[in-house]
């Protein structure tokens, strides 16, 4: 206990505390500075250069319809899945479990790209194919815009969406319902005058989570935004930095500063949400599961509306890369293009040392600091539930505040610091970044595997003979190995596929594959970014299935004692 | 193996307050007896339960278990939960969700280092002895609440021990289920020759499966006995109160006859048999209890405590009547046979034999 209190506690504050008040405080110190080499005199130049710039204006109206358009669309999606999977006799419902779980393994940017590919004005392949079939001279889509945006970024945070109402909705105490039912009311406009009002904190908290994703995304606005010159804030801030010629980080931190506010005041505003929804949503213990309603007619074209989302959710964005990657230029599928596929871009990706090198970099920062953030996470976790003082407070707070922080601008927070260090262009450098930005989603899992943990578990252990050691090794690791399996994963995936920290940190010596992937799309190699795309996809996919192996052997062996 | 505990203190700091959890609890647990600490929430029945097992540490005092000191301040001896031997099961029944059925009972046995095949053939007699053979390979919490219930009683069993400490261990099955098990746990530890301790706030259960009851308010020890003693025979409010219903009557003593004083209190004299003899002229309570509030005709058999009253209302529980009764201003409460003919408003006689009138000093 005194190991605890006077080295366990603080040295966690300090390293979670660095972690998460460093980039805001630089953050902060650096809008109010004259340029990153020098902080110089305090300074307001900043904010009135980047404040009183016109186009400003159009930017914060981007950034709001992109956030609550994609929020809406993702949420609505999700409450239409979550309602036929919980509710209704639809089949195959494991398609569903899928839904949930396998998108968040495909990296945001190459989602966003092949959606490029797919629908982009000049070439893009659906274009080309209804341009062919229906002799239009101009393409009738196009990717790069707002409502294009916003339908990609939408799908992208379906997943999300689904995990929040999901539960709330298989949680619902059913006799509301059948009250309303015996009230006369049909089904629909049961559900239209009971469900949906009673799952409305679900339904908000679901629309403020995904507002704040879509705050934080860079890839979609990168990929599809940019091209079509349709700025939102985080792609502003990085127009500030990496493009023209004189990148003004003070301009970056000050613009971040609205970014930063923003994200804080959604997560706050999402936990208030949260919090009331445990007071709202009724949970009904007596375990029987409701009725299906029956859907009769509907129920092929229902479920072929949920078989055409998973297969653009999951299928399609892979085989547009697949694809891509063969094929010397962006033709329609057909003989010819079957008949001039070729190795040619994958060769090419092979023999790209700054391909390799991001390849190698992503690798490392996958498994390095998936295994140092578990370790971090592992520790605050532990004492966030089983130590319960003022400190494990503090702590979770920060952990909770910072899973708001847009990752472009704890980076433009970092990018003041590092400078100032040897890490300064280091992989290390990203290591900390990433592990700061990406810290909550390792403490979830953990937390969650800590609290089921309960003290009885432990104490009976030692009754029945069992000593410290002994009940560490057959009761507790074993029953936190899931746990931390899970968080290894989340962490590893997110970091091989990294973007918006990388996009400021990454400099020559230290690029990653995400940002590696940007710069082919910025440069128009689609068969290339294709190529390193499926490489990426195939690292993380093993990263996963290693983790997982070794998960199920290591708890099978702790069985058996 | 007889347990002794020898002036035990227990205080908790919590806010700058401190809570007394246990104050000077001296007690001797007979050996091969099903021991029960009752208590309302809070009166450190718990505490002293897990001071036995060695999971909570005591200001002061003494343990002894059999023939060893567990836990000495004064000779600063401390023996570990995992050396004391005992067996425990918890109120969350604490199975552990990664394992098996078979798994979770053989886990004591695997601590000692048992050979395989032991362990196994001990496993499937104490599976077999709870009624759960066949369920070796089952995943401990798929099984229904009783059944875990079961698991978390042969894990407690299977390294056949000498003591054997029960944390309210029935409070989360529903009733009629409870009902069974007790039954079940009396007719075990009666046949396995086990010393139990058993803590529980279910005043039911207490009487029903132990040999002797330790009553306990705020960290001390109000009374023990037998369940009759402590039903019958107990002299203090407290006690009275929390075992069982029953009518308390403000009243003085106004003499002193061969069998006992008579009382005078607001519904009239009653007369009390009992060795207790309070001062005349001291304020006393009496307590009845009103299973023991008869109905009758005419007079009492021992002529003794005949009151006139009325019928204030009369509820139907099943196998009873639950009466309330005016005699003058004082409301009794009554058990009213189910066959009686009598309704709300009669006027009646009632009587009460003056040995089920208990009388409490203040």
């Amino acid at each position: 206990m005194i190991w605890t209190r006077k080295v366990l506690t603080p040295s966690l504050i300090v390293i979670v505390g660095f972690l998460t008040v460093c980039p805001v405080a630089m953050l902060l110190l650096g809008s109010f500075s004259e340029g990153l080499g020098a902080f110089g005199t305090f300074t307001l130049d900043k904010y009135i250069k980047s404040y009183t710039d016109p186009a400003l204006i159009e930017i914060i109206v981007n950034t709001i319809v992109f956030i609550i358009g994609s929020a809406l669309v993702a949420t609505a999606l999700a409450l239409f899945m979550a309602y036929l999977n919980t509710r209704t006799n639809i089949p195959f419902k494991v398609l569903f479990e899928i839904i949930s779980i396998v998108p968040m393994m495909i990296p945001h940017i190459l989602f966003a790209v092949s959606w490029a590919i797919l629908l982009n004005p000049s070439n893009g392949l659906i274009n080309l194919l209804l341009k062919q079939i229906l002799n239009l001279q101009n393409s009738p889509f196009n990717i790069y815009s707002l409502p294009g945006m916003i339908l990609v970024e939408g799908l992208l945070d379906l997943p999300v969406s689904y995990l929040i109402i999901a539960p709330a909705m298989s949680s619902f105490d059913v006799s509301l319902e059948e009250s309303s039912k015996v009230c006369g009311s049909s089904n629909l406009r049961t559900l239209f005058k009971i469900t949906l009002p009673v799952l409305r904190p679900a339904i908000l908290a679901s629309i403020t989570l995904v507002a704040i994703r879509s705050l934080e995304s860079f890839a979609v606005p990168s990929a599809l935004g940019m091209p079509g010159r349709i700025y939102l804030l985080s792609t502003h801030i990085y127009r500030i930095i990496a493009t023209g010629f004189a990148a003004d980080y003070g301009m970056a931190a000050a613009v971040g500063m609205s970014a930063l506010v923003a994200s804080i005041t959604l997560i706050i505003l999402y936990r208030h949400l949260t919090s009331e929804s445990d007071k709202y949503v009724t949970i009904s213990s007596r375990g029987y599961r409701p009725a299906l309603i029956d859907l009769h007619g509907a129920k092929v074209p229902l479920f072929t509306i949920v078989a055409f989302l998973s297969f653009i959710l999951i299928v399609l964005p892979v085989l547009v890369l697949l694809y891509t990657s063969f094929i010397p230029y962006s033709m329609v599928p057909s003989l010819k293009a079957f008949g001039m596929m070729s190795w040619k871009h994958w060769l090419a990706v092979l023999k790209d040392p700054i391909s390799l090198l991001s390849l190698k970099n992503s690798l490392f920062l996958g498994i390095a600091g998936a295994t140092l953030g578990v370790l971090l996470t592992l520790f605050v976790s532990y004492t966030i539930v089983k130590l319960r003082t003022t400190a494990s407070g503090i702590l979770e707070s920060l952990s909770f505040l910072s899973f708001s922080f847009p990752g472009i601008v704890i980076g433009v927070g970092f990018m003041w610091f590092f400078v100032r260090t040897p890490l300064y262009a280091t992989i290390g450098s990203l290591l900390i970044g990433y592990i700061a930005t990406y810290l909550p989603y390792g403490i979830r899992p953990l937390t969650s595997a800590f609290v089921q943990i309960h003290r009885d578990l432990e104490e009976s252990s030692r009754v029945c003979g069992g000593g410290m050691l002994y009940t560490l090794r057959r009761i507790i690791v074993p029953l936190l190995i899931p746990g931390i399996v899970s968080a290894w994963i989340l962490m590893a995936t997110m970091f091989v596929r990294e973007l918006s920290v990388s996009v400021v940190l990454s400099r020559p010596g230290n690029e990653v594959l995400a940002v590696q992937i940007l710069r082919f799309a910025e440069d128009g190699l689609l068969g290339k970014l294709s190529a390193l795309g499926i490489l990426m996809i195939v690292v993380s996919t093993t990263l996963v299935v290693l983790a997982s192996a070794a998960g199920a052997k290591l708890t099978k062996l702790q069985k058996e004692g | 193996m007889e347990i002794r505990i020898k002036d035990l203190n227990k205080n908790y700091f919590s806010e700058g307050k401190t809570i007394t959890a246990l104050s000077n609890v001296n007690l001797t647990m007979p050996a091969n007896k099903i021991f029960t600490l009752l208590g309302p929430s809070g009166c450190g029945k718990t505490t002293l339960l897990r001071c036995i097992v060695g999971l909570e540490i005591p200001d002061s005092g003494e343990i002894d278990i059999g023939d060893e000191i567990v836990w000495s301040k004064d000779r600063g001896i401390l023996v570990p939960p995992e050396r004391r031997g005992l067996s425990m099961v918890f109120q969350t029944y604490a199975i552990w969700p990664h394992m098996n059925v078979f798994d979770n009972v053989a886990y004591p046995l695997q601590v000692r280092n048992e050979p395989k095949e032991e362990i196994r053939e001990k496993v499937e007699k104490t599976l077999r002895f709870v009624q759960l053979e066949g369920f070796e390979n089952r995943p401990a919490t798929k099984l229904s609440g009783g059944q875990q219930q079961r698991v978390a009683l042969a894990r407690a069993l299977a390294p056949e021990p000498k003591v054997i400490l029960f944390d309210e261990p029935l409070s989360n099955l529903d009733a009629k289920l409870r009902e069974e098990t007790r039954k079940e746990l009396r007719s075990f530890l009666t046949n396995l020759k086990i010393t139990a301790v058993y803590v529980t706030h279910d005043r039911i259960e207490a009487l029903s499966l132990s040999d002797t009851i330790a009553v306990m308010k705020t960290g001390r020890i109000m009374e023990i006995g037998t369940p009759k003693e402590i039903y019958f025979g107990s002299g203090q409010q407290f006690v009275i109160d929390f075992v069982g219903r029953t009518n308390l009557i403000e009243g003085k003593v106004v003499n002193i006859e061969n069998d006992g004083p008579l009382i005078s209190t607001a519904m009239g004299i009653i007369a009390c048999q009992t060795k207790i003899a309070p001062p005349v002229g001291s304020i006393v309570m009496v307590s009845i209890r009103p299973e023991f509030i008869k109905l009758v005709e005419r007079d009492c058999e021992k002529k003794r405590n005949l009151f006139q009253g009325r019928v204030e209302s009369l509820v139907f529980i099943g196998e009873a009547y639950e009466g309330e009764i005016k005699v003058g201003e004082t409301r009794l409460i009554t058990k009213i046979p189910a066959t009686s003919h009598i309704k709300e408003g009669d006027e009646i006689n009632l009587c009460i034999d003056p040995d089920s009138c208990t009388v409490l000093l203040r």
